[in-house]
């Protein structure tokens, strides 16, 4: 139960900076969706217990994957999916907290939340990268699939 | 072709990479764009070289070697934009397009629609609010966050239109959502209903913070592109710390309120 509901705001929150991001309107629902897979993805890694990095990166190994997936089959290119898919756990929040803590002294906390915050940014990154590598060798495959259907 | 057609191609071709670096397409996507659509005109040894400031292009006609710099001041993330380049550029790579049609295309490129003020306004409360719910904030923290939201892209979106500089935007950007969350805590705190700060302030912020900025950024370190990786991750510092001088000011004020 709680996975759907997280489901469903993470949907509405992707369709909400799609429209920021001034996304084509008819690929606003595929995103979401994208976005939508990254996060309960996200939150079921979460809920194993694993550390803070795991989460993340299985979450955009997942956005990377559709949206990957979703270029072929739109023949639009992948960063249309993929950046607003990546929103929910885009780690904004820790480096403004690491600021914030800068300017409040506190140098402890900054250098955790800055760590974590570089970490995190680093294996989403890594998560897209993998997706698009893998998806480039199989490429022929899905478009073959997809042709069939 | 002549010397001063060939010039015409190059520009066409910087000028599509400048519209897609400027919204806020990856590196590797715009050296990549550009490289194939001056290939696909016959001109030699292309080298295209892109940071998030610029791009540097050259290529070789005859005898001569032809450099084109294309200064470019990034202005945010518009994914219709990227997409209309990159359709541009495929169609101008692939078919016997005329140097007139192509800079008539490009002209339009530089007008795409955009989603109406109303829309905007809407779609980034329904963007910070439900970010609230995913983070388990409640349902009254989720209408005040809507609202600080919705205000806070309202009117960085009306600094942007007067182009300031980026550090002053975000400084008055993390000012107003900050300004706006503790008002709002503490009318509904009067009224009797509870609501904690740090999960309202989630909501704003995310509209401002640089987290695709420095995920980008380091994608593009990851992928090589040393120089522009770099940048791009300075970018989200700094904008992360135009943020914390907006919301450190209200905050020094509102510890005593709260």
């Amino acid at each position: 139960m709680n996975l759907i509901t997280q489901g469903i705001y993470s949907f509405l929150s992707v369709v909400g900076f799609s429209v920021l991001f001034n996304l084509p309107r008819k690929l606003i629902l595929a995103a979401s969706i994208s976005g939508m897979i990254g996060w309960v993805v996200y939150i079921t890694f979460q809920l194993l217990g694993t550390n803070f990095i795991i989460p993340a990166f299985a979450g955009s190994i997942a956005v990377g994957l559709v949206g990957e997936i979703l270029a072929v089959v739109k023949k639009h290119p992948a960063t249309l999916f993929t950046i607003p898919g990546i929103i929910p756990f885009v780690p904004g929040y820790g480096i403004y907290y690491t600021m914030l803590h800068i300017v409040e002294k506190d140098f402890n906390r900054a250098l955790t939340t800055g760590a974590e915050s570089i970490f995190i940014a680093i294996s989403i990154a890594c998560g897209i990268v993998l997706a698009t590598s893998f998806i480039r060798i199989v490429r022929p495959n899905i478009e073959k699939i997809f042709k069939i259907v | 072709m002549e010397i001063a057609q060939i010039r015409r191609i190059i520009r066409i071709c910087t000028r599509t990479g400048k519209i897609m670096l400027q919204n806020g397409a990856e590196t590797y996507r715009v050296e990549d764009t550009v490289q194939r659509m001056a290939e696909s005109k016959g001109l030699m040894a292309v080298n295209v070289f892109v940071i998030p400031t610029g791009i540097m292009f050259s290529a070789e006609h005859g005898i001569e070697t032809i450099t084109v710099l294309e200064r470019v001041n990034p202005e945010g993330i518009d994914l219709e934009s990227i997409d209309r380049a990159n359709e541009f550029s495929r169609k101008f790579t692939l078919t016997d397009m005329s140097i007139e049609a192509a800079e008539s295309n490009l002209d339009a490129l530089l007008s795409t629609p955009q989603f109406s003020k109303k829309i905007r306004i809407l779609a980034s409360g329904m963007g910070g609010g439900f970010f609230v719910l995913m983070f388990g904030g409640t349902f009254i923290e989720f209408i005040l966050a809507y609202i600080a939201s919705s205000m806070t892209v309202y009117i960085t979106d009306t600094i942007d239109s007067k182009h300031l500089n980026f550090f002053i935007r975000n400084i008055i950007g993390g000012f107003t959502s900050m300004l706006i969350a503790v008002l709002s805590v503490t009318l509904v705190r009067a009224i009797g209903f509870d609501a904690t700060l740090t999960m309202v302030i989630v909501g704003p912020l995310m509209t401002l913070v640089p987290g695709v900025s420095l995920t980008n950024g380091i994608r593009d370190l990851i992928s090589g592109e040393l120089l522009a990786g770099s940048a791009k991750i300075m970018e989200a510092l700094f904008i992360a710390i135009a943020l914390a001088f907006g919301v450190g000011m209200v905050l020094q004020f509102s510890l005593k309120l709260l």
